[in-house]
């Protein structure tokens, strides 16, 4: 990066001087600067809110509907910050989500594992219709499901509780997830499988001990798919969830941002600490992220 | 305390899993060495709904008649096992199962049920029979009549939300995709710093949405946000075009599909973004020297190489940005889903959602969505044969 930064810079530098003589450098040096200046503007506009987000944050309390567009406002201060922890139940919002999407995403990753595995490996009577069962299956409209599983959850008496929510997003994202796991699995190669069995292990053996520890790049982008979907997810925990103890994060400052506009800093202070971590691990792992659903797409 | 039991709740339920999974590795036993044992199938059927149901005590649910239905669901299992999977398919069913029976439960089921809240009516004033009875009365098609004759909100009817609906699906994904070509195109250029453009780029679509989508709701508003302070700005410097109507606009009273529509476009560029510029990336340059050689335009080039070739990786993209779009209740109910929040944005799957969840009127929801799963697979099926035939051709 530093490499071509620099290449770059000193570009700017020598085509100030070349780029009166050549009339083709000089038309290309305008196109370039046209590039930056639009993407710079686009780059602008998709960070600006967060910025803004920053901003609020950090306004002291009696400035917080100041139509100061500055993003350090003066006398900027991390008393929302402190006060969004010690006033609220903010903490526990992330704990509740934080259970929840993590027992969600071990489920739907073993699930899922063991399934995509069948059909990456095994010739049976019904896999075609599996797989077209898997892939109708998201045609499903996800807002449609939603009123028969808070009947189901309420049914099971389980409203208000960590199991309904975690039943009822288990399944969310699993043919996705087999989607993905088959089409990894279809890319190591049987020999592999086919020494171990010749050396005495069993099939489960095989996968166990072969197949599931060289498919850790895909386990991985399996089990971030269903955490982020969980840990994001707003429209089931609005209806099965109902105490503000049980919250979680989102519907909690949904509630801060809507309910009372004199906690707007709060909710600002709240969306910058969640915010922060989930872009941080987003950036991370996008690239095996991209490269995860191309693979799943190419091979399917 | 409260935190300690919330772990214990949900101890329990991974534990649960964790029997289920030691259950299914007693299987893979049973198939491979206990084939012959016939103590087995007995002792399996005693132990096994035994620690399973101990997990549900242990999750703090623990019912008599519980114990009786995994009991017969064990015997079941058991059975099937020992009777019927015997050939050599049987360890890709077994490994199969658990996520088909998840599948089963949870996606299969829900929906029929659906279909049968659908011919009932299950409102406020049923509920609290069903809860006790599990019987809800029956009026056949009554339910699927109201949902083009009344509102399935207080005014606003069945046909306008198909429209606005189409109009909504239509004009994001076509901004998505305009967007997203346009920077993809910037981007593949050997500009510097590009990624640094890309991360900044992707932002509104790694943040959770949640965060993304209030935030923006925060900009639109009418004096605190970001757009009406600008607008008020450019007003009060150039008076001439505050002349022509320039100035604060009340967004999200009076153009909340309008707002729903720009806050969604700012969120989904980036993914089409994403995906175009991977496929413009896998476009070989070769191509576009020999374009050169031929003397082709830039334009003539974008028409006849990068369209064909990035269409593969687009046209997925876009159908798949067709059914988000349609489905996507989220912006839509955040913007506008409080109390005394406007219907004026609503589509068919938030009205759905309202239907239900607002309104409670769970039987006519049903029916609601039944309506609109038919019409998105029909459109999907009609469009996927359009595709097909489209192949054919060439």
């Amino acid at each position: 990066m530093t490499g071509t930064r620099k290449g770059y810079l000193s570009g700017l530098a020598a085509s100030a001087a070349e780029v009166m003589d050549s009339p083709v450098r000089r038309a290309k040096a305008l196109r370039y600067l046209l590039i930056h200046i639009v993407v710079i503007t686009a780059a602008g506009i998709c960070v600006y809110p967060l910025l803004r987000i920053l901003s609020i944050s950090m306004r002291p309390g009696d400035r917080l509907f100041s139509t100061d567009l500055s993003l350090i406002p003066d006398g900027a201060t991390l008393a929302a910050y402190a006060s969004l922890l010690k006033d609220t139940m903010f903490l526990r919002w992330l704990w509740n989500s934080l259970i929840i999407t993590l027992a969600t995403s071990f489920i739907g990753v073993s699930l899922a594992s063991t399934a995509a595995y069948a059909f990456s490996r095994f010739r049976f009577p019904g896999k075609k219709a599996g797989l077209i069962l898997l892939l109708s299956s998201q045609m499903i409209p996800a807002g449609m499901l939603i009123l028969p599983l808070f009947l189901m959850i309420m049914k099971l008496k389980l409203m208000n509780t960590y199991l309904g929510m975690i039943i009822a997003y288990s399944v969310s994202s699993l043919p996705f997830s087999i989607w993905i796991l088959k089409g990894y699995y279809d890319t190591i190669p049987r020999s592999l499988e086919e020494a171990a069995l010749v050396d005495g292990t069993s099939q489960v053996g095989a996968f166990w001990r072969i197949i599931l520890p060289l498919s850790t790049p895909a386990l991985s982008i399996a089990f971030l798919f269903n955490f982020t979907t969980a840990w994001n997810e707003y429209l089931v925990a609005r209806v099965v969830l109902f105490s503000s103890k049980q919250y979680t994060w989102t519907l909690g400052l949904f509630e801060l941002q809507g309910q009372y506009i004199t906690q707007w800093g709060m909710f600002a202070a709240g969306s910058m600490l969640v915010t922060i971590p989930v872009l941080a691990v987003f950036l991370y792992s996008s690239k095996w992220l991209i490269s995860g659903l191309t693979l799943g797409s190419v091979k399917g | 305390m409260e935190l300690l039991r919330s772990v214990y709740e949900v101890a329990g339920f991974i534990l649960l899993i964790a029997l289920g999974v030691a259950a299914l590795e007693g299987y893979f036993y049973y198939h491979f060495k206990f084939h012959d044992r016939p103590w087995f199938f007995w002792a399996g059927l005693a132990v096994f709904p035994l620690l399973v149901w101990s997990g549900f005590v242990a999750g703090g649910i623990a019912k008599p008649g519980l114990f009786a239905w995994l009991f017969a669901i064990e015997a079941v299992v058991l059975a099937f096992f020992r009777y019927a999977v015997k050939g050599r398919h049987s360890l890709a069913y077994l490994l199969l199962l658990p996520a088909f029976v998840g599948l089963a439960l949870l996606l299969v089921y829900p929906f029929l049920f659906e279909v049968y809240l659908s011919f009932h009516d299950l409102k406020l004033t049923t509920i609290m029979m069903w809860k006790n009875t599990g019987k809800i009365p029956f009026v056949g098609l009554e339910q699927y009549v109201k949902v083009f004759t009344t509102s399935p909100l207080s005014e606003v009817t069945f046909w306008a939300l198909l429209g606005r609906t189409l109009l909504w699906t239509f004009s994001n994904v076509f901004f998505h995709v305009l967007g997203g070509f346009a920077l993809a195109l910037l981007l593949n250029n050997a500009i510097s710093l590009k990624g640094v453009y890309r991360t900044l780029l992707v932002i509104p679509w790694a943040m959770p949405q949640v965060v993304a989508v209030l935030a923006m709701r925060g900009e639109f508003h009418s004096q605190n946000g970001f757009v009406n302070i600008i607008l008020g700005r450019i007003a009060e410097a150039y008076p001439l075009l505050a002349g022509l109507g320039v100035g604060p606009v009340q967004w999200l009273s009076d153009y909340p599909l309008l707002t729903c529509t720009i806050i969604n476009v700012w969120l989904g560029i980036p993914f089409m973004m994403v995906v175009i510029l991977g496929g413009l990336q896998s476009i070989s340059t070769s191509y576009y020297d020999a374009a050169d050689i031929d003397g082709a335009s830039y334009f003539q080039k974008l028409r006849y190489i990068t369209l064909p070739l990035v269409k593969p990786v687009l046209m997925p993209a876009v159908t798949l940005g067709t059914v988000w779009t349609f489905n996507n209740i989220n912006v839509i109910y955040l913007v506008t889903g409080q109390a005394g929040g406007t219907e004026q944005a609503d589509i068919l799957v938030s009205a759905l959602y309202k239907a239900a969840f607002t309104y409670n009127r769970y039987s006519y929801s049903a029916a609601f969505a039944i309506v609109v799963f038919a019409l998105l697979f029909f459109i999907s099926v009609t469009y996927l044969h359009g595709f097909d035939a489209a192949k054919d051709e060439r």
